[in-house]
């Protein structure tokens, strides 16, 4: 067959197929096997015309109608709530539990620092000052002092949006650039996790012993549940991102980089779930000065096992009932 | 690298193949470091400018006004290209005036784990400033990548094909004087195909290369150049005869 016989012989099949698809792009219904059929015989004819070395015009007119159709054809539909919901039970506490390593790891990274820090300034009155200055203490004595303007005391339902939007720009932030510096073979994440360690067991060992514990408890107690995991989980991910870049194992760098950061994923997902459900606790609930600390101490250990529990127990057995 | 990749050797061009489950193979464009950099201060006007709408409109509100402004923010500097690249044919508002979209290495459409990764990871393209990283990444792999694109198995290609080559022009069918391979008909055809682009100075000069396929001239034939008398012999290949 000539390429002239060719071309006239299936013309007007390739132009009724190239108004489908642009119909169809403009987001118009269409007949999905019309364009499946019309879209497998194209890539036959692409086929033939490449093996026969038609003439370029002619190649690459096929090749953009493929292309197009190809784009179409796989395009994802499955943004669906189920999805989500699945995800939620089953697909992310799989996916931590099966890189409990990195995350295990990262909490090692995240704790010591923390628990260490925590211990030195509440027993030894000089140490906070060696990590942070005069006025950053001042500045979180005065937040978590007795009185009207501090955090936990009167406020507007207006304020407690306002401190919303603030943690979830500020806070879910700061995870997501945990997980980004951890390319950088694991390093920035590494920081960010003693980093943040550090600075909160530093700040509340310092309010411990300066006798403001009665305050900064009570607030921190029940979104630190969702917060704390959310960073390790974060930090974690930046961490499996990492490893694969600096212990490729068999892959090739390439390779292993990508499977990493597929792993990575979910944690990532997790992470900004916790987050998110952190900066609503912290907003509304953390803040509220009428609940009495006894209660916020009970929701607390519920959130705390609720986390746990989610992360270590469900969606056990599902995995292959996808 | 994919077989299809290193399968052909010394390649000057910076195509990326494909192969699709039909057995056909995709040849991807990469955009460089120009067009994706344009594209990128397009998308950063228009944020700025849903920034600053946002922020007047709730600034009205006071402090509820400022929590929402902030997620507002939030949206805009993380979710803003996810959010596009998932919907809009794979292309954020500036990448789509540029022609640009966002693909899978395999060509598929950009999955939603692939755009977290990409963007997520724009922090380390970012690093030490102004995307020296990304930029240098770029600069050093064929397709483009910067580190996010890596990671994420991603490809930012253009849209619309570039095309060098039309149908040959017309001209009077002339028989080749011996049957070519499959290889010298498709040179044939290609230089026809670039009779609009070419001088024809230049066209003339690459069609001296393959006179030895022409027949000898007749003595009743009208006088024609060399091209003229090969685009005859491309029009034969065509399917053209008489």
């Amino acid at each position: 067959m000539s390429p002239k016989h060719f071309e006239a012989t299936y013309q007007a099949m390739w132009d009724t197929f190239a108004a489908q698809i642009a119909e169809a792009k403009l987001g118009k219904r269409t007949d999905g096997a019309q364009l499946a059929t019309h879209y497998r015989r194209v890539c036959e004819h692409l086929a033939l015309a490449q093996s026969r070395a038609y003439p370029i015009h002619l190649v690459s007119r096929l090749e953009s109608l493929t292309q197009d159709a190809h784009q179409l054809i796989y395009r994802r539909q499955d943004y669906g709530m189920r999805q989500l919901a699945q995800l939620l039970r089953v697909g992310l506490p799989n996916a931590v539990r099966a890189e409990r390593r990195v995350v295990l790891l990262a909490l090692l990274l995240f704790a010591l620092p923390l628990v260490l820090s925590l211990a030195l300034s509440w027993h030894s009155p000089d140490f906070a000052l060696r990590l942070l200055n005069a006025s950053q203490l001042r500045n979180y004595e005065a937040m978590y002092a007795d009185g009207q303007d501090a955090l936990g005391r009167l406020r507007g339902a207006d304020g407690d949006w306002q401190m919303f939007g603030h943690y979830i720009f500020n806070n879910i932030g700061i995870g997501f650039r945990a997980f980004g510096a951890g390319i950088l073979a694991g390093v920035g994440s590494a920081f960010v996790l003693i980093y943040n360690g550090l600075l909160i067991g530093v700040v509340a060992g310092h309010l411990q012993r300066v006798g403001l514990g009665h305050n900064f408890w009570p607030f921190v107690a029940t979104h630190s549940a969702f917060e704390l995991t959310g960073i390790v989980l974060s930090g974690a991910a930046g961490l499996r991102i990492g490893l694969g870049w600096i212990v490729p194992g068999r892959l090739s760098r390439g390779e292993a980089l990508r499977a990493s950061a597929r792993a990575a994923i979910p944690l990532v997902y997790a992470a900004f779930f916790l987050l998110l459900v952190a900066a609503g606790f912290e907003a509304f609930w953390s803040s509220a000065a009428w609940i009495a600390p006894a209660v916020k101490y009970g929701v607390a250990a519920g959130c705390w096992a609720l986390v746990l529990a989610w992360l270590c127990l469900m969606g056990r057995g599902s995995v292959h009932a996808r | 690298m994919n077989a299809p990749h290193t399968a052909a050797p010394q390649r000057i061009d910076t195509l990326a193949l494909a192969e699709t489950p039909e057995g056909i193979v995709l040849s991807l464009q990469p955009a460089g470091l120009v067009a994706r950099t344009l594209a990128f201060l397009l998308d950063l006007l228009i944020r700025l400018a849903i920034n600053l709408v946002v922020l007047m409109v709730l600034s009205a509100l006071g402090r509820l006004g400022g929590g929402l402004a902030l997620i507002a923010f939030f949206c805009v500097e993380w979710l803003y290209p996810i959010v596009f690249e998932l919907t809009r044919g794979g292309a954020t508002p500036g990448k789509g005036v540029m022609g640009l979209r966002v693909v899978m290495d395999t060509g598929l459409p950009i999955t939603p784990a692939g755009s977290f990764i990409r963007n997520l990871l724009r922090v380390a393209d970012f690093l030490p400033f102004g995307y020296a990283f990304g930029i240098v990444t770029m600069l050093l792999n064929r397709e483009f990548k910067r580190l996010g694109d890596l990671a994420a198995g991603t490809l930012v290609v253009h849209a619309k094909q570039v095309v060098l080559h039309d149908a040959p022009p017309d001209a009077a069918s002339i028989a080749p004087a011996r049957a070519l391979s499959l290889s010298e008909r498709a040179a044939i055809r290609a230089w026809a195909g670039r009779a609009r682009r070419l001088t024809p100075a230049r066209f003339e000069e690459l069609a001296q290369i393959a006179a030895p396929v022409l027949p000898p001239v007749q003595p009743g034939d009208p006088k024609r150049s060399t091209a003229e008398r090969l685009l005859g012999v491309a029009q034969w290949l065509m399917g053209s005869r008489g």
